[in-house]
């Protein structure tokens, strides 16, 4: 069925079992009841509603109504039915994250959907750098300009005008992120970890709010009971100042948005940006074998290439 | 020893990478090493098969354990081969934890003293933070059916989180058996006590499962098995699903899954069963997360640690009643 797109079409699987003759199945005295009557059509009528089952289609009284038509109350079927009723029901709304079930097919849509998922804080911005066009761009070899959409949240944007120029920031990527059955690829910048001696923690004056204290240091008596903190080292990472979901995972694609990001950010030009683009297995390289790209104008020197480890991967759904 | 220990429990299968000197895995009879692979790839378990073992001490052991070709080089040293010291050694390690095991008792349950177990009210029971805790896990996938995906268990950056990645093909194998394919699978071991004996775990006073994953958007299921000697029973077990988000974010917005026992569902053999009933904590054997979502593609999971806590706002005891339609004989 999934060759005519009609997977998911609940009439169709009624037609499907309208096919069967009704009244023939119905088991009419004890000893039908007891033995499986029909057992190879109820198992053909098992499989239509497996088949439903495994698409997410959920039945309706029109299936029912067929099915007790065809294979009676007591039938393996019918009983199917019930759970999947159940079942469904009860499962239905058990995903926090949902995911539409028709993705739109504009690779920018998508892009704008996958970003907002991604990102949590829901004042971020989404950026469209560059709509994907297949007209000759003057200039590159390849005709296709690529859809380049960024996000970046108020917090982020602070964060990363706060960045000392002294410590790089990094691209990397590309991570894979599946919606439903669609996979599109996000790379992010961030940078790492602070040494703990540079970290510096922002005292807040106390003239800032004269309404209520900014830093509370009351300590309430809990003790070993209340304790629900896990005794283990949290993983610490570095933080990440932008996501960008783009067409080509080149570096001159993501150059492009490094570009677009200065417009909002201005310190990012002072600050050097290195690639470090992967095929994604979701890790990131810890090795920093990277080409540190010169952004454009003031102030960056070109360093001398290292070799660029980048492989794309294929199978991009 | 390792008749004895075939006699006890049976064909379980275990791989590993093959180390190469023997005194550093004394556990000669409970690693089969099926391959080895320079970059530590886990090998995909095989159950269901007669063990294949180590190629040293292959040749030595009984005549009903099959050999199978290893094509193992450490080009640095050749592997101090003697089936007597390894005997030795396991034996010597079996002791050692069974007097161990014997101490804790004294000092209380697990070894840790009664006023912490009691107290605890959030315990991490798997984290990843270096090699030996990836040993705890199995990593299965649909290869053992004849599928094609492939899955792979490592440590993730930095030692502070184990990834877990790879292809899911959902091409169901031309067996004339299986007509769906395509599944992968991260199972824990069961824990062992000395000289190998079935250990659980106890998660009675818990009731809420935390996981600090970093997913790709896929949707998890978590299957918690339960500690038991019925063979009826071993193909049983609870379920749920875990819904990563996708993301780079761990620090920031965890992507935690909490998931509270009440919710796990019943299923035997794969099937969700028409009787329902809560799954209960006191003797737990392994959890394990499976991904079958029927969409074919690269796939990759960072777990950070697995915990249980004792949420105190969650009250509900099951969260799936019985129906009276499905189940008759419940409601006489």
């Amino acid at each position: 069925m999934r060759d005519y797109g009609v997977e998911r079409d609940l009439a169709v699987y009624n037609l499907l079992l309208d096919v069967f003759p009704k009244e023939v199945f119905l088991p009419r005295n004890v000893f039908q009841k007891i033995f499986i009557h029909y057992p190879r059509q109820q198992e053909c009528g098992l499989a239509v509603l497996e088949q439903m089952e495994s698409h997410g289609v959920m039945p309706n009284k029109e299936t029912e109504f067929l099915l007790l038509q065809i294979f009676g109350r007591k039938s393996y079927p019918m009983l199917k039915f019930v759970r999947m009723k159940l079942w469904f029901t009860r499962f239905k709304n058990v995903n926090p994250f949902p995911v539409p079930r028709d993705l739109p097919t504009d690779p920018v849509d998508l892009a704008t959907l996958g970003l907002r998922r991604i990102e949590p804080d829901l004042s971020a911005k989404v950026t469209i750098y560059q709509m994907a066009s297949s007209r000759d761009s003057t200039g590159t070899a390849d005709p296709t300009e690529q859809h380049i959409v960024g996000i970046q949240s108020p917090g982020q944007q602070a964060a990363l005008a706060r960045h000392s120029p002294a410590r790089p920031v990094f691209v990397e990527g590309p991570f894979s992120l599946w919606l439903r059955d669609k996979c599109v690829y996000y790379h992010i910048l961030r940078a790492d970890l602070e040494p703990p001696e540079e970290r510096e923690v922002e005292e807040i004056p106390e003239e800032w709010n004269l309404y209520y204290p900014m830093q509370l240091d009351l300590k309430y008596g809990r003790s070993a009971w209340d304790d629900y903190e896990f005794d283990i080292d949290e993983v610490e990472e570095g933080p990440v100042f932008a996501i960008c979901m783009a067409g080509a995972h080149d570096q001159a694609t993501l150059a492009k948005w490094i570009q677009g990001l200065q417009e909002t950010n201005p310190a990012l030009a002072q600050i050097p940006v290195i690639f470090r683009l992967t095929a994604s297995t979701g890790e990131l390289l810890a090795s920093s074998s990277g080409l540190e790209e010169p952004c454009p104008p003031p102030a960056q020197e070109e360093e001398e290439e290292e070799d660029k480890t980048q492989r794309q991967q294929q199978g991009q759904s | 020893m390792a008749l004895v220990h075939k006699l006890l429990n049976g064909t379980y299968i275990l791989s590993k990478c093959l180390k190469p000197s023997v005194a550093s895995c004394p556990f000669l009879s409970t690693r089969f090493a099926d391959y080895c692979s320079s970059s530590l790839q886990k090998p995909v378990a095989t159950p269901g098969k007669a063990s294949a073992q180590r190629n040293s001490a292959g040749g030595l052991q009984g005549d009903h354990q099959r050999e199978v070709a290893l094509d193992v080089t450490s080009p640095e040293e050749k592997p101090e081969v003697s089936f007597d010291k390894a005997i030795r050694d396991e034996i010597k390690e079996h002791f050692w934890r069974l007097k161990d095991e014997i101490v804790n008792h004294w000092i209380g349950p697990e070894g840790r003293p009664l006023q912490e177990v009691i107290m605890e009210q959030a315990r991490v029971v798997w984290q990843f933070r270096g090699k030996e805790d990836l040993d705890k896990w199995i990593v299965t996938s649909d290869k053992t059916i004849g599928g094609r995906s492939e899955v792979f268990l490592k440590m993730g950056k930095n030692n502070q989180s184990a990834l877990l990645y790879g292809t899911l093909s959902s091409a169901a194998p031309q067996d004339g058996e299986n007509s769906q394919s395509g599944y992968c699978a991260m199972i824990s071991r069961v824990p062992r006590g000395a000289f190998d004996r079935k250990k659980s775990y106890d998660w009675s006073q818990f009731n809420t499962l935390y996981l600090r994953v970093r997913g790709d958007g896929r949707p998890w299921m978590v299957n918690i098995r339960e500690d038991t000697d019925f063979i009826q029973k071993s193909n049983q077990m609870y379920s749920y699903f875990m819904f990563t988000r996708g993301g780079p974010y761990w620090q920031e917005v965890k992507v935690t899954a909490q998931i509270p026992f009440s919710k796990f569902f019943f299923s035997n053999q794969g099937r969700i069963r028409d009787a329902q009933f809560q799954l209960l904590l006191d003797k737990i054997s392994s959890i394990g997360f499976t991904l079958a979502d029927k969409v074919d593609g690269p796939f990759f999971l960072e777990i950070d640690f697995i915990g249980v806590f004792a949420d105190p706002a969650h009250t509900e005891e099951f969260a799936y009643e019985n129906s009276p339609v499905l189940n008759p004989r419940l409601f006489k």
